[in-house]
């Protein structure tokens, strides 16, 4: 019960940290002018919960960053691209911690990141059927394996800063 | 090394990726655009002798203002929140798409001006 209560009190933490990074990274100006393309550093929390709790946890995490972001951004239309990005990365992340040990998280942040921009673009085909979305898919793979790396760099620092805070 | 599997993706992955950018980057351009809201055409137009104009483009209440000017097509302004269409300046690539995610709004280079629901001016 008390172990419970502290798990959900460190996911209410993590969630708020990476709320506030999303918040401030909205106001940061984005140099490349094409729709998907971010840095999306509040996936350093993702990165993080994935090799730190259980699925469900993360999947819990996931959603209400998505939604509170989506308020907190005023960009509710754009929720749905990025909802299909967070769980498509979520669901690819969550097998590749199977595969790939911690020292090494930064590859799974990099494949993460890849089927995040995959997610989206599949939910513009989707809601635009615009068949010519397809060719931002190379912009959006490098553009993923740039950010994933970055983030998924930011995750390993963030682990070793927490150590202590978790126990 | 278990992980080098996984590392060759990577790099795989990235050079495709340039490979492709290169590719697209590289798409000649046409004369015939086509502007597409939720779906729909909604304006074709050849750009090599359209007059300069400006229309706007209605999806659920949101606008957003598409200008021709010197025979090229951009979204001049828009009311969502993200302007990334508006930051995307003239189209320029047939293969690149202006995009406007929020309004479900598509500005492309087509080749001809055969739509069924097509309006031109």
């Amino acid at each position: 019960m008390k172990e419970n209560v502290k798990r959900l009190a460190e996911l209410g933490v993590l969630t708020a940290v990476a709320l506030i990074i999303f918040v401030v990274e909205l106001q940061i100006p984005n140099p490349f002018p094409i729709p998907g393309i971010k840095l999306g550093l509040a996936n350093i929390i993702t990165v993080y919960a994935v090799y730190h709790y259980r699925a469900y946890e993360v999947a819990m995490l996931v959603t209400v960053r998505l939604v509170l972001g989506a308020v907190f951004g005023g960009n509710i239309s754009a929720l749905l691209y990025s909802a299909a990005g967070a769980y498509l990365c979520l669901i690819g992340m969550l097998l590749l911690k199977r595969v790939i040990d911690e020292k090494h998280l930064w590859m799974a942040s990099v494949l993460g990141a890849v089927l995040h921009n995959t997610g989206q673009l599949l939910m513009a085909l989707v809601l635009l059927r615009t068949p010519q979305l397809w060719l931002y898919y190379p912009f959006l793979l490098l553009s993923g394996c740039l950010a994933g790396a970055f983030t998924g760099l930011c995750a390993q620092l963030v682990t070793v800063r927490l150590k202590g805070w978790k126990r | 090394m278990k992980h080098k599997p996984i590392l060759i993706t990577i790099c795989v992955i990235f050079i495709i990726g340039i490979i492709g950018s290169v590719w697209v980057l590289n798409a000649p351009k046409k004369s015939f655009v086509r502007v597409v809201s939720d779906g729909k055409t909604v304006y074709t137009a050849d750009l090599g002798v359209t007059a300069d104009t400006s229309f706007d483009v209605e999806y659920q209440g949101h606008v957003n203002t598409v200008e021709i000017r010197d025979h090229r097509i951009r979204v001049k302004s828009a009311d969502c929140p993200d302007q990334t269409c508006v930051k995307m300046g003239y189209l320029h690539s047939a293969a690149m798409p202006i995009v406007c995610l929020p309004h479900k709004l598509v500005i492309e280079f087509t080749d001809s001006t055969d739509g069924v629901d097509a309006m031109t001016r």
